[in-house]
């Protein structure tokens, strides 16, 4: 059997040497006490950060501040680019509520003074606010989280795993792809790690660690002047360890994906005729169109204006009247939203707010159920929710990338339900008698997320099967017409997760999410040469 | 300030030139086993201020910094990044910088020489109105460009943001280049409460004193009001008329292009074909490729156009930031380059010529009223939004238009327009032009533009965008 540094970690006397290697000793000092004594910063669950944390609070509690929360995170970052690049980094940020005015003050360096500081100064900030205009927050209620601690499971922490073992197991697999004739690989992963605590005063404390792994294996084939390019595995971002990478059968999909490549480039090409098709779309582009048009729509804040000089509103413009009655797809068209599934990028105990989010609907049997919200927004749905009698409360989807932003609304994991049938890809492709199918898109939506442009390569199919290839094809699309032309969706078995990055805000914050989707029919989506000007 | 985990709260918001020189010279000190050393220092703080619905929603103040640390060793190289500045922390960077430095898998391209000791410029990037600009002044500015558009009944949304950096890098020799800088951005967007109607303007500047906040409120507010209710008009072949943001926002896919490795490696507009004899990739430099009306360029002693006066390569090397004439009259005359690339070989030496997406583009006698007046049927574009390449080639673009799109007809506007995908090259409309007006600033943060409004023929819209 062979020997990995794993084993080594194992092996006690010799494993403390090994550790310190892999986990290279880069303390970030923290300053735990009121005595000046600097020292490592901690593990996340460590009773003196408490300490610090509601320091923050007691400041812009007593400057004033009717609701104040912290924010301290440790982050490390690696990634793995013809070579390893670390990146270390702790901050703090501080949140104060002043009269219905929001006021934010952040930095790196995690002390008692500086907690003094931040609590103050985010007072300062809320406080110059209002300028005698009156403005009410009405923040749903929240239970008090006393003492939480949760750490994401994973099998295998990407930082206790010496670089060097990373490396060599990404350069085999770029050696095996090199075998293979005609074969360009691209090959590429990155590994996040964060602990985190929260205070509020509300009376929260709790403390997360949550992980966020990526990969990149593309493969090109390239022969007698013709290319074809396609992705090896699923590695896109998930909320797990090395194990996102280490426990895929990497070698056997790549033998596929080349095998697909291979058929791919013995269809003839044939240029598109611009026209109505029934269209079959694989779980990664259902995935997409379906986070980039409701995804984005159901975001309450950007419904109601919050965002209208970044990214945008919203088609859905009048969240109130359209609960509950609003038609968003066909009958077959449901999707739910959670931060609980297992491996979900956007999965933690609780939120940035100290809110343990639920698992809801957005869309029920094709009708708007809900928006996504956080303890203000969801105040903004008051009325509806008592008229309904549903509950108030918010469905925990604060979140910044780091202490150092402010917390926003942000999409939580999205799920789209699947079919009865056991349909897959192929299934559902060998039903279509005549029409295109598309494996992946590039989408470009607009400001409302209504109309959009979905660019990717077609396939022809005719009588189930794949005869051409037709490159460089637009869908052209709007949101509420693309899902009310829904008429067949995969089985359970065929859903698919993917990670996707958005940003939002002003300053613009990355922070990521996971939308699972099966593949799809459509009735008769428009298709164009999107190089074809007018 | 003091060796242990201080901020960036020296009095300063961000790191002096001494404060980082003195952590180079701490870092330096960790350094064991020869090789290069190399350390990048970027501390910053933002001030900002956000609101929507006629109310401010969040003030802040935010502040971090990163420390690059880079080892080169036996020819390999690593770096980390890090925020913290104890010596405790800095040491451990300086080994992990030796670890990772060993770890460089399949396909390493070249490995960038450490940095050159030269000389740059001294530009215009640091304002004391845009540093000492207080929170309660902020809120001000805030309520000025709110009541304009509360009074008329509308909903205004936008963003302030003042900052300023403190950016340092070493040279080989030892030595520090260090600039400070300022950045002053205000936006904002007014929309009719029942979402038929919207108006956008922006500005950005290191020198808070040259952005007009009232200006800018009544600009959004007119071009909301004016924008509402729109009428469908059918896809197809217009002669526009681009306000300044929408040239910039079309022209940022050539400067995003000018790219003479890309070209010699035959992507891109700009490649011209392999000489087979020489194994050379020819570009099309020299060649006229717009208008002879179009020169675009940048010198950054323009008091306009400020920028650091170095420029960081994505190894860690350092290039001063020269004079660049990259369109003269319609030729194009020259390409980017990072300095110590040699992936093509190539006749002349490579001496570098950064692009810091900052520029200058000619304009002409003709006012944007001037263009109305002279059109008997065309649109008038205030602004492109998510412009995206469809082809590289051609640099044919797809984007939409947003907040503000209205018809021209026999010399006036007579109706506001609902949106248009575009499909459209940015090279095909710098040879349409029929008249070029007064380059001005526009938005764009981080790097100044100066670009003119332009009429053009023929601009293809391809789809209808009922989106407001």
């Amino acid at each position: 059997m062979p020997f990995t540094r794993r084993d080594l970690l194992k092996l006690g006397a010799k494993a403390t040497a090994a550790a310190a290697l892999a986990s290279l000793p880069r303390p970030l000092m923290a300053q735990l006490t009121g005595e000046g004594r600097w020292e490592p910063a901690p593990p996340i669950d460590d009773p003196r950060l408490k300490d610090l944390a509601l320091r923050a609070l007691e400041a812009a509690r007593t400057a004033g501040a009717s609701y104040a929360d912290v924010r301290l995170t440790h982050d490390w970052g690696r990634d793995l680019q013809a070579g390893v690049h670390d990146s270390e980094r702790l901050t703090v940020g501080v949140r104060a509520l002043v009269g219905g005015y929001w006021g934010f003050a952040s930095g790196p360096v995690w002390s008692s003074d500086e907690m003094v500081r931040l609590g103050r100064e985010a007072y300062h900030q809320a406080k110059t606010n209002g300028l005698g205009k009156p403005r009410s927050v009405d923040l749903a209620p929240v239970p008090a989280v006393s003492d939480g601690h949760w750490l994401m499971p994973v099998k295998l922490d990407p930082f206790e795993i010496h670089p060097f073992e990373l490396t060599d197991y990404l350069t085999s697999l770029a050696i095996f792809a090199k075998e293979t004739p005609d074969i360009a690989a691209q090959l590429d992963c990155s590994f996040f790690k964060q602990e985190k605590a929260f205070a509020s005063t509300v009376g929260s404390y709790c403390t997360q660690r949550t992980y966020l792994t990526a990969g990149r294996f593309d493969v090109t084939l390239d022969r007698n002047h013709k290319r074809v390019g396609g992705s090896v595995g699923n590695l896109s971002p998930a909320g797990m360890g090395w194990e996102l990478i280490r426990d895929q059968p990497l070698r056997e999909a790549f033998r596929r994906t080349v095998a697909e490549l291979e058929e791919i480039l013995k269809l003839p090409v044939k240029p598109l005729d611009v026209g109505r098709y029934d269209t079959l779309l694989d779980a990664n582009p259902v995935a997409m169109l379906m986070d980039r048009t409701l995804g984005y729509a159901t975001e309450l804040d950007r419904a109601l204006g919050f965002e209208a000089n970044a990214g945008g509103t919203s088609f859905l413009n009048d969240p109130a009247a359209m609960l509950g009655s609003y038609r968003a797809g066909a009958p077959l068209f449901s999707v739910t939203a959670n931060r609980s599934e297992p491996g979900g990028c956007a999965t933690v105990k609780w939120d940035d707010e100290g809110v343990a989010p639920d698992d809801f609907a957005l869309v029920k049997d094709g009708v708007l159920t809900d928006f996504q919200t956080t303890r203000e927004s969801a105040g903004w749905l008051k009325d509806w929710y008592a008229q309904h009698g549903r509950p108030f409360r918010s469905h925990g989807c604060a979140a910044a990338d780091r202490g150092i932003n402010a917390p926003l609304q942000r999409i939580p994991n999205l799920v789209m339900s699947s079919g009865r049938e056991t349909a897959g890809f192929e299934e559902l492709g060998s039903g279509l008698a005549n029409g295109m199918a598309f494996k992946g898109v590039q989408i470009e939506m607009d400001f409302q997320n209504l109309n959009g442009l979905a660019l990717g390569n077609a396939y022809e199919v005719k009588r189930g099967k794949r005869v051409a290839l037709i490159p460089g094809v637009g869908i052209l699309f709007r949101a509420p017409e693309l899902w009310k032309t829904l008429t067949a969706v995969g089985g359970a078995a065929s859903v698919q997760r993917f990670g996707t990055a958005t940003v939002k805000g002003e300053p613009a914050v990355r922070t990521t999410h996971s939308v699972s989707a099966p593949p799809a029919v459509f009735n008769q989506l428009t298709l164009i040469d999107p190089l074809r000007k007018a | 300030m003091s060796a242990r985990g201080r901020g960036a709260d020296d009095g300063l918001r961000f790191l002096s030139r001494e404060a980082c020189d003195a952590l180079v010279r701490r870092i330096r000190g960790f350094v064991q086993g020869g090789g290069e050393t190399s350390v990048g220092v970027n501390s910053w703080w933002s001030g900002e201020l956000r609101w929507a619905r006629n109310r401010v929603t969040l003030a802040s103040d935010r502040r971090d910094l990163d420390i690059t640390v880079a080892r080169a060793l036996l020819g390999s190289y690593g770096h980390v990044t890090l925020n913290q500045m104890d010596d405790v922390s800095l040491a451990a960077a300086v080994r992990a910088a030796e670890r990772d430095s060993r770890t460089q898998f399949p396909v390493l391209e070249n490995i960038e020489a450490l940095p050159p000791t030269f000389t740059y410029p001294t530009t215009a990037i640091w304002s004391d109105a845009t540093y000492q600009l207080t929170v309660e002044e902020r809120e001000r500015v805030a309520l000025a460009l709110v009541e304009p558009a509360e009074a008329a009944g509308m909903l205004a949304a936008g963003y302030l943001q003042l900052g300023a950096t403190g950016v340092a890098q070493t040279g080989v020799d030892g030595s520090l280049f260090y600039a400070r800088q300022t950045a002053a951005q205000c936006s904002m967007t007014v929309r009719d409460p029942q979402g038929t109607g919207s108006g956008w303007a922006g500005l950005s500047s290191y020198d808070w004193t040259r952005i007009d906040p009232k200006a800018l409120a009544k600009r959004a507010l007119d071009k909301c009001l004016a924008s509402r209710n729109p009428v469908t008009l059918e896809p197809g072949r217009y002669t526009v008329i681009l306000e300044p943001q929408a040239v910039h926002d079309l022209l940022s896919v050539i400067m995003a292009n000018l790219d003479r490795d890309y070209a010699e490696r035959q992507g891109g507009p700009f490649a011209a074909g392999a000489d087979n004899a020489l194994q050379l990739g020819l570009t099309k430099l020299g060649l006229k490729i717009v208008d002879e009306r179009v020169t675009i360029s940048h010198d950054p002693t323009d008091p306009a156009l400020g920028v650091v006066p170095f420029f960081v390569g994505s190894g860690g090397g350092i290039e001063p930031v020269r004079p660049a004439t990259w369109i003269d009259h319609g030729v194009l005359k020259a390409l980017s380059q990072e300095r110590n690339t040699y992936a093509v070989p190539r006749l002349t030496e490579n001496q570098g010529q950064p692009n810091t997406g900052s520029y200058r583009m000619s304009g002409g006698p003709t006012s944007v009223d001037e263009m109305i007046q002279t059109t008997k049927r065309g649109l008038l574009v205030t602004r492109f939004w998510n412009v995206t390449l469809v082809d590289a080639g051609s640099l044919l673009a797809t984007g939409l238009t947003r907040d503000g799109l209205w018809l021209i007809e026999n010399g006036k506007i007579s109706k506001a327009v609902k949106n248009f995908r575009f499909t459209e090259s940015p090279l095909f409309v710098l040879n349409s032009i029929e008249q070029m007006g007064e380059p001005v600033p526009v938005f764009n943060p981080g790097a100044p533009v100066i670009v003119p409004p332009l009429k053009a023929r023929d601009f293809s819209f391809t789809s209808l965008v009922d989106a407001v």
